[in-house]
């Protein structure tokens, strides 16, 4: 009975997606099996409702992987001092 | 339990497969549940629902008695599992007194529902219309499969397992845990091939049914930890590819969810072979391209096609996508694209900005820090190959700090294209402050070569490195 009643108290709500939820914060809190891929609600949608669609007047969603224009941060900065040193042991 | 029925006839004079697979939803209120469980007791429910069927129809058709009887089976197992679901949420106390049910039990029943179901298309020949059952009876199948192995974790965590009933011969914890989504698996793959096998006109083909049970077993797979049996399925489908519908003929969400799979199952290949990477076999390195190319396809097609409002999934395909593009074609995601996942962001950003700066120590430490979550995405390893693009805009930066050669007049400026070795020397150990030694330099340089990714030579006895005077680090605009 005592089981029974732990079980039934968390979750005397309607739907099983929680339900679900409620077992799962329960359960494997500690597992953390939260990286599947989720049922969508509906089976198919318009082309208009896609991601491409909503995306296509944003552009520059992938970017260069060098900034060419970020030369003013410290490590830019630090690394030029570096490279002089190392030009003026050669001179010497 | 009449609307039940009303549900079930129309659906049948519709043909609605969907409409008829929500009859068969154990997703739905307690007082729907307590109304289905208590519209008639256990010694004439099959009884009531073989009247309650055939009348729900009798307006428009007759149904044949063998269909009849399959459908009575199913709903028969149906109403049984009504009443333990208000069981085990103790809000039923069936015939009154206390009454203990437990997850395993219902899904004991729940599978007896869907051998009722599978018979029902093997024996009988349900029509292909009504194959959205065997989506949503294996799913929950699945779900209550996932929790009963939960609760007997839970059980003999406190150590009241009386219960030593076991499916498999060896009881090693390991195995133990999901041993009922393993039995749900073995089920769920007859269904695939319930599916896989029919030679029925496209029409009228339960082919239509492979994608969704296909993206439910390969759920099940990930959650066993099996990926790789993945292929399997992939084979299967591609094996009868002639006479199957392409899948852009296939509902979106099942589209996206294949495409989402195939893509991850390519990234984890592509880690596999990566690990093979430190024998230095070209070739390998070579597959390793290949294999993120594919996840790469798929995961841009899972992407483009998946709901707009799908975050969750959004996300889950671009933890994937984003380590893939930054191998293939070396692009970042930029703040716009992660802005919206507050996660990714937390992910992806250091790792970012320290590529794009070349801050190649940096790098090595957000790596570092990262990592426990990295691994449990399984992204490190693809995330680790990343070094080198943040080496080579190190490198970068190192030859546009070098300037120009003195001006001959009237030519077009020139980059200064021999660089000592010291000086990538100096700018790789600026980080970290540790001495490496010029060997160590050389080779790293060699590497970036072999690469591609800079382009030029070293002359070991000047000690400088020599680049290409048109395009030193070809696709950097330099």
């Amino acid at each position: 009975m005592a089981s029974t009643q732990t079980k039934g108290d968390s979750k005397a709500t309607e739907s099983k997606p929680e339900q679900q939820t409620v077992t799962d914060q329960k359960t494997t809190a500690a597992l953390e099996e939260d990286d599947e891929f989720e049922d969508f609600p509906v089976d198919d949608w318009a082309t208009e409702d896609t991601e491409a669609a909503a995306n296509q007047a944003s552009q520059h969603l992938w970017e260069e992987s060098w900034d060419d224009d970020d030369t003013s941060d410290d490590f830019s900065q630090q690394l030029k001092e570096e490279l002089k040193k190392v030009d003026a042991t050669k001179k010497r | 339990m009449e609307s039940l029925f009303s549900e079930f006839g129309a659906a049948y004079k519709e043909r609605d497969g969907y409409k008829l697979s929500k009859t068969l939803s154990p997703d739905i209120s307690n007082d729907q549940l307590k109304a289905i469980f208590k519209s008639c007791n256990a010694n004439d429910v099959r009884r009531f629902l073989k009247t309650g069927l055939e009348r729900s129809c009798n307006d428009w058709e007759r149904l044949e008695a063998e269909e009849v009887k399959t459908w009575v089976e199913i709903y028969f197992n149906y109403w049984r599992v009504a009443g333990e679901l208000l069981a085990i949420q103790g809000s039923s106390a069936a015939n009154g007194k206390a009454y203990q049910s437990s997850w395993g039990k219902i899904y004991d029943m729940w599978a007896e529902l869907l051998q009722a179901l599978t018979r029902g298309y093997n024996e009988y020949g349900l029509e292909a219309w009504t194959i959205p059952c065997l989506y949503v009876v294996s799913n929950h199948l699945r779900i209550f499969a996932i929790k009963a192995d939960e609760e007997r974790s839970q059980n003999a965590a406190l150590g009241n397992s009386t219960e030593l009933e076991s499916f498999d011969d060896f009881d090693d914890p390991e195995s133990q845990e999901h041993q009922t989504l393993r039995d749900c698996c073995h089920r769920v793959n007859r269904v695939f091939n319930i599916c896989l096998a029919d030679r029925a006109p496209l029409e009228e083909s339960r082919k239509w049914g492979i994608y969704y049970i296909a993206n439910l077993i390969f759920k099940i797979y990930f959650k066993l930890d099996s990926a790789s049996l993945i292929k399997n399925i992939i084979k299967a489908i591609s094996a009868g590819r002639g006479d199957m519908p392409e899948l852009s003929r296939f509902p979106k969400s099942q589209q996206v969810t294949f495409n989402y799979f195939q893509g991850v199952l390519y990234f984890l290949e592509e880690d596999y072979v990566a690990v093979c990477r430190s024998t230095f076999l070209a070739h390998v390195q070579l597959l390793a391209d290949e294999e993120t190319i594919q996840a790469e396809t798929h995961l841009t097609e899972a992407l483009n096609l998946c709901h707009k409002d799908a975050m969750r999934n959004k996300e889950l395909i671009l933890t994937y996508l984003i380590p893939c593009h930054l191998l293939t074609t070396h692009t970042l995601p930029s703040q716009k694209l992660l802005e919206p996942y507050p996660k990714l962001q937390k992910i992806f950003t250091p790792l970012s900005q320290c590529i794009k700066r070349g801050e190649l120590h940096a790098f090595d430490l957000a790596l570092q820090d990262g990592e426990e979550e990295f691994v449990k995405r399984r992204i490190y390893l693809t995330l680790e190959r990343g070094r080198d693009i943040a080496l080579r805009n190190l490198c970068r930066k190192v030859f546009l700090a070098g300037g120009f050669e003195e001006p001959k007049d009237g030519a077009p400026l020139v980059r200064r294209s021999r660089i000592p070795v010291a000086e990538f020397a100096a700018a790789i150990s600026l980080g970290s402050q540790e001495k490496i030694d010029n060997d160590e330099v050389e080779c790293l340089l060699a590497n970036m070569i072999y690469k591609n990714l800079m382009k030029g030579y070293i002359s070991r006895a000047a000690g400088i490195v020599v680049l290409s005077k048109t395009g030193a680090f070809p696709g950097t605009g330099v």
